[in-house]
């Protein structure tokens, strides 16, 4: 998709965005009191970004595909060269969604553990030298950051369903 | 007054548990500066949780410390290895590596050190000094005058941070946008909910921060995947002792680069928007013109280690000032000191440092104090940055993951905060890619409810929306905000368009309209200089007969 294209699907995008929350101001509760309305501020935002998203609407369709992203020539074309390009990255989104979701059961001292450990070995491999190294450094800091919190800090972090059994 | 506040400052900080964390502090910031990828914002932003236990002298100090640190950490990475630990260390490894590279790595290492010891001291002495004089200016400002200059301060950010402005401008209005979601705060309706309990309390503003700034960043430091695998001991030389009196021997030299370049970060600092990472190149092009040897810079000319240094130091004096005395951050790492202070009950405005005397130069002492540990802990940190080189990138990006997890979820004990922290990540990162800037949407989410708050008091006085526009200061920030708008503009047609001959003239008489307004003695004669200024460079311009000089565009890049 070149640069022309892009802007525009986003400048879309945001017209469209805007459109739903200034809806959704229409559900803000007005009370009896007080001269600004709680639905006044957010709606002069979205006119100021809907106002802005229809200039960069414009500037996107006028820039034609003069001005194109620079293409990255590592980068394989079609939906699989973009999963590989950002693989790296979905790991990460996808892992922390996992550690997140699976908080209440793992708490944080586990799910943290296990989140670090696999994220080291999807990032780095997963050799059995690079394992014992990965499970190492997993254990040490988020141990050591969750110890230092726990007893440290006095902050009550999740204990989870397991650690919270014993 | 002043002396009395210094010293209560001094026995407020004076105890081996402050003294201890606070050189944690300097000495954490510095191997983050040192570390290409993690930025000084970043930094003071994971050692927010830290803090929540400790008294707000400490909290703060430590805060401040850790900033400090960070301000000069990048010169190890910028001059070892030529890879610049932060972007406002870009312009030191123009000469910085050159001189390392031939052989004085310690001389140069030196010179960094003590150009970014000066660079701190300049600034904090006037951090000291000015900060109580603006926070008096400040107590003249009303809710319109106030709400216009978090317009300007979200405007020139949303210009200089950028290419694109109008990116920018959307970047800052989504910040805004982000931060009405929740029960506002005048009346307490619910806003943007959407049926969510959880979204009543509405997004935490350091989660928000943590996620759209340091987790956005930590992807796309380990997007490359063998670039992740890769240390940075293979980019360079890290094995180097600092020459402290050859250092200083060459700054006594060179003093009139350091004064200058101080006071380039400090007023750098001063205006929104901009940080260190426009005040070192500045600096360092400043230099350059006012050297007689110009043709030596990017060679290992001290003067080009000198110059970046001591403004890239002296640029969050100046956001500090600015920062204490009115409550506006000047830019990202302001924003998230601004957040520290918040956590700590301490809110920023022109009459916290009248009514909070003790608390305020607390945290002027510890910028002075921190500056000295930096300077003593510089050499052992070297010896703790080779050993963090050999680490690699995946895997620090991978621990500061899960402890940005722990930070986040302490600040207030909610699970719903770390998803506040994966769904702004996925953004900041989204955005990014899109080229959209972040300092603006960050300084949106700060500054947001600051505006909404104002203009609900300015309504409440009076309906009438003509104070905008007639009140000195408030019109005084809307016209700097629509040159400021409009300075992107005049950057890109610059020596190419007629229109751009009369910009800077139309500003200073623009601006002087406010400044008369404002009556007194002062500030009129202020007008009168800054009209005359634009008279001269019209005049300049019609006896040049309305020739469009030839001129390079500066770009400025985005401080992390």
């Amino acid at each position: 998709m070149d640069r022309l294209n892009r802007d525009a699907v986003i400048a879309i995008v945001l017209l469209v965005f805007c459109g739903v929350f200034f809806w959704a101001t229409f559900d803000i509760r007005q009370p009896d009191y007080g001269v600004l309305m709680p639905s006044t501020w957010p709606r002069v935002v979205l006119g100021v970004l809907s106002f802005l998203s229809v200039i960069y609407l414009v500037q996107s369709l006028r820039q034609g595909s003069e001005e194109t992203e620079p293409e990255d020539t590592a980068r394989e074309p079609g939906i699989r060269g973009w999963v590989l390009y950002w693989r790296n990255p979905l790991w990460c989104f996808g892992l922390f969604f996992v550690y997140l979701a699976t908080l209440p059961v793992l708490g944080m001292l586990i799910g943290g553990v296990s989140f670090v450990f696999v994220l080291l070995n999807v990032l780095g491999g997963w050799d059995r030298k690079n394992l014992m190294l990965h499970a190492a450094v997993a254990l040490v800091a988020i141990g050591g950051m969750w110890s230092l919190f726990t007893f440290g800090l006095g902050v009550l972090l999740p204990p989870g369903m397991i650690l919270g059994y014993f | 007054m002043i002396i009395e506040n210094i010293l209560a400052a001094f026995v407020e900080l004076g105890n081996i548990k402050t003294i201890t964390l606070m050189m944690v502090g300097v000495a954490g910031g510095l191997i983050a500066g040192a570390i290409p990828g993690f930025t000084i914002a970043m930094a003071v932003v994971l050692t927010l949780p830290f803090t929540f236990g400790m008294p707000a002298p400490q909290g703060l100090a430590t805060m401040v410390s850790v900033l400090v640190g960070g301000l000069s950490g990048g010169l190890m990475a910028g001059i070892l290895t030529g890879i610049p630990g932060t972007p406002s260390s870009v312009a030191t490894t123009f000469d910085g590596f050159p001189m390392a590279r031939q052989g004085r790595p310690g001389l140069a290492l030196g010179i960094g050190v003590w150009s970014s010891f000066s660079g701190g001291m300049i600034s904090a002495v006037l951090l000291v000094t000015l900060a109580p004089q603006l926070a008096r200016i400040g107590l003249e400002f009303n809710p319109w005058d106030y709400f216009m200059l978090v317009m300007f301060a979200l405007t020139i950010t949303a210009s200089l941070s950028g290419r694109s402005l109008v990116k920018g401008l959307i970047a800052g209005a989504v910040g805004l946008l982000a931060r009405t979601v929740g029960e506002d705060e005048a009346v307490g309706m619910a806003r943007f909910n959407f049926g969510n309990d959880a979204l009543l309390q509405g997004f935490d503003f350091i989660a928000v921060l943590i996620g759209l700034f340091a987790f956005s960043q930590l992807l796309r430091d380990v997007r490359d995947p063998e670039a992740a695998k890769k240390s940075l001991t293979e980019k360079g030389t890290v094995h180097a002792k600092i020459e402290h009196l050859a250092a200083i021997r060459v700054l006594a030299k060179h003093w009139a680069v350091v004064v200058r370049s101080s006071l380039i970060g400090v007023f750098t600092g001063i205006l929104p928007g901009a940080g260190g990472s426009v005040a070192n190149i500045l600096a360092y092009d400043q230099a350059k013109k006012a050297s007689k040897t110009p043709e030596k810079f990017g060679t290992g000319t001290p003067e080009g280690i000198i110059a970046p240094e001591s403004s890239n130091n002296a640029v969050e004096g100046g956001a500090l000032i600015v920062l204490m005395a009115l409550g506006i951050p000047g830019d990202v790492t302001a924003a998230m000191m601004l957040g520290a202070l918040l956590i700590h009950d301490v809110v920023p405005s022109p009459t916290f440092i009248a009514e909070e005397p003790v608390l305020a130069y607390s945290i002027f002492i510890a910028f002075f104090v921190a500056t000295f540990m930096m300077l003593g802990l510089q050499s052992f940190m070297l010896r703790v940055f080779v050993l963090v080189t050999k680490i690699r990138m995946y895997m620090l990006a991978a621990v500061i993951l899960g402890f940005c997890g722990i930070g986040v979820f302490a600040i207030n004990n909610v699970e719903f905060d770390l998803w506040t922290l994966l769904w702004f990540g996925i953004l900041g990162f989204v955005m990014r890619q899109f080229g959209f800037p972040l300092a603006p949407m960050i300084l949106g989410v700060v500054l947001g409810n600051i505006a909404e708050l104002n203009l609900a008091r300015a309504m409440a006085i009076t309906t009438d929306i003509s104070p905008f526009f007639t009140r000195p200061w408030s019109l005084f920030f809307l016209i700097v905000a629509i040159f400021s708008a409009a300075y992107p503009l005049f950057q890109a047609h610059r020596a190419k368009r007629k229109w751009t001959l009369f910009y800077m003239p139309a500003a200073c008489f623009a601006v002087s309209v406010p400044l008369f307004m404002m009556g007194g003695i002062p500030r009129p004669i202020l007008a009168t200089v800054v009209v005359a200024l634009g008279a001269y460079e019209l005049w300049r311009r019609a006896r040049n007969g309305w020739q469009l000089a030839e001129t390079q565009g500066d770009e400025i890049v985005e401080d992390g």
